[in-house]
């Protein structure tokens, strides 16, 4: 017997003992011959005469080449089977992986390290999962998304595995139970906020879904991420709805300034220009909105959803910026496509003033506490601090994402007024 | 219609048929052999229309192939055939509890057979057997006389066959080798019921056919094209899975020398 796992031209041998082709037998003489590359020989050991009738047959179906039998002294027969050279796979069996339990878990970023994407993948592998032997002459799928240094950061298992641990639940894990009705005002202003909030993150949920099927399956880590991405905006949804009706307000208005502007992140078709402008530019500056209305929030249900929200957005800014990071490593010229990239979309939204008024004005309220006149003002500079902590911020970012000051400070300015 | 274009027949046997020619039109004209076809119901008809030089090609089984050698006194054109026409051979697949353990105990028991114009289900495998000293007029058959004038391709009778021998309205039957390593590999045959008694000798199946006036510009371009079909190429394999093989063959004359006796001989 040959090793198993290196494909030989050499001789397997297997015992077949009385089993008939048709009743068993195939399945050891299959998984043996595929030990062997196009011109190696396998003999296979049979105590059942009906072996001598079925096996040519079999062989000519697969085009193997069935050499003869001899009779052994022991009442056996050897049949010889050479593999043909239409039939695959060909290649070596993935083996001796050694995955190490951490404290009994067993970490997809293990997995990766252990079994690594390939720089370019083959969009005629399909849907085999990286480390299987793929027979050659499949179709070719439509992938477009075939090189790692466009599409998977280095970190993208140890985030979707951070992801998959901290999914909560927008049912049970908020004190409904504490929503208590508020003054109108500012219950008319959580709802507008929430409705907003939605919106945005109806525009993370589908921006994100357009790029998964375009990912070859040789980087799925990236694909899971966006999977555990997608959850984690539908749920926002459902929370973000939740709470605008919980306390009787119910939802506010959509303005044409931010349907415009998400219309143009939907609109997106290059990846990296996506993670960029949805992930690090405006998930990034929801990072600050949410801690604002957390902050200010009414109260207890209200802060402790935007509080998980916005750690499940700290993660999907992070993979954006690792992205980014990772692409622009492996392509310096990516730089100024993304800074092109953010005029164009602020062209298309130049028209747009500054932050849309009705959000504008919930997040004034929210901040003071009230429509009081004498807590507006307050409410107002609280606003006005949250516009500069953003700028601010998406500069940090854009810093840590290797932009110059320059750079980083032009596409903070030219950023979107919507936030997302 | 261009002078220069091949224009071929096939029967219809399934609907892939369609999928299939259509893909190896498409294929021909972008190796640069344009290349049409017309769909028949049934081989006598094909044979016919390339015998009157309506259709250039005709795609067919070994009893049509036969029909056009012994139409043209041996002078038609082969041209190629598939992989899986060569070493053919039928089974006499026989129940187990029946106690058959030679040729000649089938005299006793229930043949089933195939088509009567199916070639590997009832045509050479009653030759053989009547060569092999079975007395065919006595003996009692099962006749499945299904898809007629599709010369069995469609494997509906053998699949017949394959039934009535689990079921128990036969003892024996005859199959295409084929068709018995298809459904054993696929896991439809009880080995515990039924098993092989013999395998005829082997002979060729299907043909490309052409009169002997083809133009040998129009029959090297649609060898050419044919030939280099790629197992391993996405688009050439769907069509070769389709039509049942890994790569077409030169033609193989020799191979149809028992079904030349066989239409000779009285087979019921």
């Amino acid at each position: 017997m040959t090793t198993p796992g290196a494909a030989s031209t050499g001789a397997v041998a297997i015992e077949g003992g009385d089993l008939p082709l048709g009743g068993g037998l195939l399945a050891v003489v299959r998984p043996a011959l595929d030990l062997l590359e196009p011109g190696g020989v396998l003999a296979v050991l049979s105590l059942s005469p009906s072996v001598a009738q079925d096996l040519p047959a079999w062989c000519r179906l697969e085009r193997h080449h069935y050499l003869g039998s001899e009779p052994l002294p022991d009442g056996r027969t050897r049949h010889l089977v050479e593999r043909g050279r239409h039939s695959v796979p060909q290649g070596a069996r993935e083996e001796s992986i050694s995955l190490p339990r951490r404290s009994g878990r067993l970490l997809s970023a293990d997995l990766l390290a252990a079994v690594p994407m390939p720089g370019h993948a083959d969009a005629s592998t399909g849907f085999a999962p990286r480390g299987a032997r793929v027979e050659p002459g499949g179709p070719v799928y439509p992938f477009s998304l075939l090189d790692r240094d466009r599409v998977a950061p280095p970190e993208v298992a140890q985030l979707y595995d951070q992801a998959v641990a901290s999914q909560w639940d927008a049912t049970r894990d908020i004190p409904w139970e504490k929503v208590k009705p508020l003054p109108p005002a500012l219950e008319q202003a959580l709802g507008q906020i929430m409705t907003f909030l939605a919106e945005n993150e109806l525009s993370a949920l589908y921006v994100p879904s357009r790029f998964l099927p375009r990912i070859h399956p040789a980087y799925v880590e990236v694909a899971m991420f966006l999977a555990s991405q997608l959850a984690d905006e539908a749920r926002h949804i459902d929370v973000f709805l939740k709470r605008a009706r919980a306390g009787g307000g119910g939802l506010g208005i959509s303005s044409v300034t931010t349907s415009q502007s998400l219309l143009s992140l939907l609109q997106l078709e290059d990846f990296t220009e996506a993670a960029f402008l949805l992930s690090v530019l405006g998930e990034g500056t929801f990072l600050d909105l949410l801690r604002y209305i957390e902050r200010y929030a009414p109260d207890e249900p209200t802060a402790e959803l935007t509080r998980r929200a916005r750690l499940d957005e700290a993660r999907h800014v992070h993979f954006g910026l690792a992205h980014t990071k990772h692409a622009l490593s492996h392509d310096p010229t990516l730089y100024g496509r993304l800074e092109a990239a953010v005029r164009r979309r602020a062209a298309t939204l130049s028209n747009a003033g500054g932050v849309p008024a009705p959000i504008q004005d919930s997040l004034t309220i929210l901040a003071a506490g009230g429509n009081d006149p004498r807590s507006v003002a307050r409410g107002h500079q609280a606003f006005r601090d949250l516009l500069e902590t953003m700028h601010d911020q998406r500069v940090k970012r854009l810093l840590t994402g290797g932009f110059t000051p320059e750079q980083a400070q032009a596409i903070s300015d030219l950023h979107t007024p919507n936030f997302m | 219609m261009s002078d220069h274009s091949i224009f071929l027949g096939a029967v219809a046997y399934d609907p892939k048929v369609v999928t299939i020619w259509e893909g190896i039109r498409d294929y021909f004209r972008d190796a640069g052999v344009p290349l049409d076809f017309a769909l028949f119901s049934n081989y006598e008809r094909q044979v016919e229309t390339l015998l009157r030089g309506h259709i250039d090609v005709a795609w067919n089984t070994p009893l049509a192939h036969v029909q056009v050698k012994l139409r043209t006194s041996g002078r038609s054109l082969s041209l190629g055939m598939r992989d899986t026409d060569c070493g053919f051979r039928s089974k006499i697949v026989v129940r187990k509890d029946a106690g058959l353990r030679r040729l000649a105990d089938l005299r006793n028991v229930t043949l089933a057979v195939g088509s009567r114009d199916s070639v590997q289900a009832r045509i050479l495998p009653l030759y053989h057997l009547k060569k092999e000293g079975l007395d065919l007029v006595r003996q009692r058959l099962l006749k499945f006389d299904t898809d007629l004038g599709k010369h069995g391709d469609t494997g509906t009778s053998e699949l017949d066959v394959l039934a009535a021998l689990h079921d128990g309205r036969a003892q024996a039957g005859a199959v295409g080798d084929l068709v018995w390593a298809t459904e054993q590999s696929a896991g439809r045959v009880d080995a515990s019921k039924v098993e092989v008694l013999w395998t005829t000798p082997p002979f060729n199946h299907c043909m490309f056919d052409a009169l002997p006036g083809l133009a040998p510009e129009k029959a090297a371009a649609f060898q050419r094209a044919l030939f280099a079909m790629r197992w391993d190429h996405p688009a050439h394999r769907r069509l070769l899975e389709l039509e049942g093989l890994r790569e077409w063959v030169q033609p193989l004359e020799e191979g149809y020398q028992d079904l030349y006796a066989a239409l000779e001989s009285d087979l019921p």
